[in-house]
């Protein structure tokens, strides 16, 4: 009895003396995976001295906690993520404005109107295949968003939920603004015939692809090529030839969050040179002009890309998202 | 009113059933009630909309039937290999029992996703069985229905084994001898005898398989592919969609099955129990032929077989460098576990080590209350604190980020959550454990100490704690394993401050990245184990034989 108590009296010391450090700690949410948060947080905490306590969700994840939670905020801001998604957050009133000082101008679709958001890279839309199952099938990789219906990639494609990954949602919006809504769903219902499952995460399907688990991921370029033929599996970039959606990557900070003035000090660290250079790992673009593109990753100018309306989309994701649960049946 | 008075009379123990009564209230009671809650009203009137909603469409109904499919097909399956494990080992006397009764402990040990992992890596479409030997002839189909059965027939066949034990054991050897002695042939005796006295096991543990499969989350989540279930749609709904009251509907309805098998567990099929011990049971002597023996040893090794390709594929894969592009050898997996994987480990220790000791005096506690002292409601606490047991992790779950997110209980984001989830999931284990060492013990020994003027409190301490030490322990031991393999609940109350190690693996599985999940999972489970081996060093027994009959979710 003695030696449990005892034992019960250590791990109660313990557990109280391990968090019980002095400093700044800002509380966040990412939806970036952890593998890539792991590449820009610590050097923002060595930069500054200020803690993260981050959790990392799939962007429709974060957005459904922040909703949850809006009475009670748990976390100052909400990091990474299609800014179609934090329209929807500024549109659920979650989130709060600020604009960053910068000594060089943010492209009028990169930020909110009123600064509910601010975007900190582009990222385009396009297909993963994996060159083995391509070779085994004998067919070339799918160029066409019409390509993606063929008999040959029956039950090879993979995607997230476009409820839970803003990957996948922009996806959705890009074909609703582009074929038109019902043209949308109609294509998309044919599309559902040939997906082997859906995923939560929007970059899950990439490795998958590499794996070979699936013939075809759709997800964006930087995702493809981070977690796909730059980690060394047999993996092709292709983009769809009639025009794809894109995102520029969206920080918010969150209404009602414990600690706005470390939350501001991160955005600006985001959209500073150093923190942008470091997002050549990721082959994501930077929006700051000073800053390196990695080679071989994919710029605005180098692919054919839809006049994408980031805000409409942010605007219409209840809506569209409750069709397609109630069409596609997902 | 005589009880209550005599309870008044006695202060320590008054106010220890008033604490123990207002906790189960408020952390067993209270966060299924909100669940219910929020599932029936809906801008403060009673309303049906949810249900009548969910029900009409066929893509949410289906889910449905696809949980009670799996939970039947998986409590046959799970039930029959369980079965056969314990003839063998019981009734039989296969060569090799220890190793047997090992082997069937791993599945409780591992976390719930590790045999989803397993089973993607040997039978994936780029897995490693179906590119060497099927070389795609066949597919084998793993994401959805067909997978699932077999990862949770593994994963849960060792609660039906344990069940299966308790109950063979228990059934006098001699009827069958004397039937055998009467002119029956082998399988006259074990039609006409032995399998007949099995039956309320068998149900018992269909019934508990059944439940198990319902709850599971970890499995379903990566191997379900497009066969949706539940547990997960109830997860999806929440995190994915915000939409709070459908995800509480369906947990509503995932708890109905749940509840219904519950029931009947506890209160019809533990009440037909043909046990015909009365003391030692005599050991098992000629029951069945040498071919039979041989015969159920193969199948048996069979199994073993299927259990270590999937653990060792698992062990196997944490060294590759990168699964389906470059098989060179590698320790950087493990390297990564220590750099990135820390904190987790860290953190899941702290809350487990803080958890495990509290749930262990409570479930004592509670065990003592039950089968010592009589007072108003002991029934109720009886069947209460068994009741977050049977309730799938992700109602639990639900229930609890519904209950805590709003003053004066507000509790989401901190370690306190996280604890507290553990001990009032975990505590029915130590219960169980409790009663059933006390009931072996006679009252007169605490009746004396009583009469030499002890209190309550001091009779417990110094008197029923010391006999029940055994169980205390495996309560402990049993408790500790569910805490740091735990995820169905947990996933929905961790936060940037607490993170647990389960809920980074499930992560990493999902995003593919197969081998790093490997090597954390290995790292966990050797935790595990070692906490187990310096808990045995330290009392010197831990009855893993009561761990598993409850494992699971």
């Amino acid at each position: 009895m003695k030696r449990s108590l005892g034992l019960l009296a250590m791990v109660v010391a313990v557990a109280w003396a391990m968090p019980a450090q002095g400093g700044q700690v800002l509380h966040m949410y990412t939806a970036l995976d952890t593998a890539e948060s792991q590449l820009y947080i610590p050097e923002f905490e060595k930069d500054t001295g200020i803690k993260v306590e981050w959790v990392r969700l799939s962007s429709g994840e974060v957005l459904a906690r922040l909703r949850a939670e809006a009475k009670n905020p748990q976390v100052s801001i909400w990091y990474g993520g299609p800014s179609q998604d934090h329209v929807t957050g500024k549109k659920a009133g979650v989130t709060v404005p600020y604009k960053p000082p910068l000594d060089w101008t943010l492209p009028a679709n990169a930020h909110d109107s009123e600064w509910c958001w601010v975007g900190y890279y582009f990222g385009a839309i396009g297909f993963a295949s994996n060159t083995e199952f391509l070779k085994r099938a004998g067919v070339p990789a799918p160029s066409s968003w019409q390509d993606l219906l063929k008999p040959a990639y029956k039950g090879q494609i993979s995607i997230a939920f476009p409820y839970t990954s803003g990957t996948s949602y922009t996806v959705l919006a890009t074909l609703v603004q582009m074929m038109g809504e019902d043209k949308a769903f109609e294509y998309w219902r044919k599309l559902n015939q040939s997906i082997h499952h859906y995923d939560k995460s929007g970059s899950a399907p990439v490795t998958q692809a590499g794996l070979g688990e699936v013939g075809i991921a759709v997800s964006f370029s930087h995702d493809i090529l981070t977690k796909g033929s730059d980690k060394g599996y047999p993996i092709t970039m292709t983009f769809p030839s009639e025009g794809t959606g894109y995102e520029i990557g969206g920080i918010s900070l969150v209404k009602g969050g414990q600690e706005p003035d470390l939350a501001k000090k991160f955005v600006d660290w985001a959209l500073s040179v150093r923190s942008q250079n470091l997002m050549k790992q990721w082959f994501r673009i930077p929006l700051n002009p000073k800053a390196e593109v990695a080679k071989g990753a994919v710029r605005a100018d180098q692919v054919k890309l839809i006049n994408f309306d980031a805000v409409k989309a942010g605007d219409e994701r209840d809506r569209l998202i409750k069709r397609w649960r109630s069409e596609i049946g997902q | 009113m005589a009880e209550l008075r005599k309870i008044l009379r006695d202060p320590v123990l008054a106010a220890t059933i008033a604490v123990i009564a207002v906790s189960l209230f408020l952390f067993v009671v209270h966060p299924l009630y909100k669940v219910f809650q929020m599932s029936v009203v809906e801008d403060g009137r009673l309303s049906l909309h949810v249900y009548r909603d969910l029900l009409g469409k066929p893509f949410e109904r289906r889910p449905i039937y696809n949980s009670l499919i799996l939970g039947a097909l998986v409590a046959v399956a799970g039930t029959a290999v369980g079965y056969l494990f314990a003839f063998a080992i019981a009734r039989a006397d296969v060569p090799w029992k220890g190793f047997f009764r090992i082997v069937a402990t791993f599945p409780i040990i591992s976390p719930p996703f590790v045999l989803s992992l397993a089973a993607i890596l040997l039978l994936g479409r780029r897995g490693f069985i179906t590119r060497t030997v099927f070389q795609g002839w066949w597919d084998p189909h793993i994401y959805g229905l067909r997978g699932l059965v077999l990862v949770e027939t593994i994963a849960f066949f060792p609660t039906a084994f344990l069940i299966m034990l308790g109950i063979l054991q228990a059934v006098d050897p001699a009827l069958e001898e004397s039937s055998l002695n009467l002119g029956a042939n082998r399988w006259q005796v074990f039609r006409t005898v032995t399998l007949p006295l099995s039956v309320p096991g068998l149900a018992s543990s269909l019934l508990v398989v059944f439940v198990e499969s319902l709850a599971d989350f970890g499995n379903p989540i990566i191997l379900s592919g497009n066969f949706h279930v539940l547990s997960v749609q109830a997860y999806l709904h929440i995190t994915g969609m915000a939409d709070f009251s459908g995800g509480a509907a369906l947990a509503v309805i995932l708890l109905l099955p749940t509840l219904v098998a519950f029931l009947l567990q506890k209160y019809w099929v533990s009440r037909k129990s043909y046990v015909t011990v009365t003391g030692k049971p005599s050991p098992a002597r000629l029951s069945v032929v040498p071919f039979t023996r041989r015969l159920l040893c193969g199948l048996c090794l069979v199994v073993a077989g299927v259990i270590f390709l999937l653990y060792g594929t698992v062990v196997f894969g944490s060294f590759i460098t990168l699964w389906g592009a470059n098989y060179t050898l590698t320790l950087k997996h493990y390297v990564s576990v220590f750099q990135i994987g820390g904190g987790y480990l860290r953190d899941t220790l702290i809350l487990a080590g803080v958890a495990t000791p509290i749930t262990g005096i409570l479930g004592m506690i509670i065990a003592f209350l039950v089968v010592r002292k009589e007072f108003v409601g002991k029934g109720l606490m009886d069947l209460i604190s068994m009741l977050t047991f049977a309730v799938p992790g992700t109602v639990v779950g639900i229930g609890y980020i519904l209950a805590f997110n709003e003053r004066p209980l507000l509790l989401t984001g901190t370690a306190a959550i996280i604890v507290l989830l553990f001990i009032f999931r975990n505590v029915p284990v130590g219960i169980r454990a409790g009663v059933a060492a006390l009931q072996q013990i006679d009252k007169a020994i605490e009746e004396a100490a009583t009469n030499l003027g002890a209190g309550t409190g001091r009779t417990f301490v110094t008197i029923t704690l010391p006999l029940i030490t055994p169980a205390f322990f495996s309560g402990l031991a049993y408790s500790f394993v569910r805490c740091m393999t735990a995820i169905s609940a947990v996933i929905f109350v961790v936060s940037g401050k607490w993170n647990l190690i389960t809920v980074a693996i499930l992560g990493l599985v999902e995003n593919a990245d197969l081998s790093q999940a490997a090597a954390f999972s290995l790292v966990l489970v050797a935790f595990v184990l070692l906490a187990l081996g310096l808990m045995q060093l330290g009392v010197g027994r831990v009855a893993t034989s009561q761990m598993g009959v409850e494992a699971g979710g």
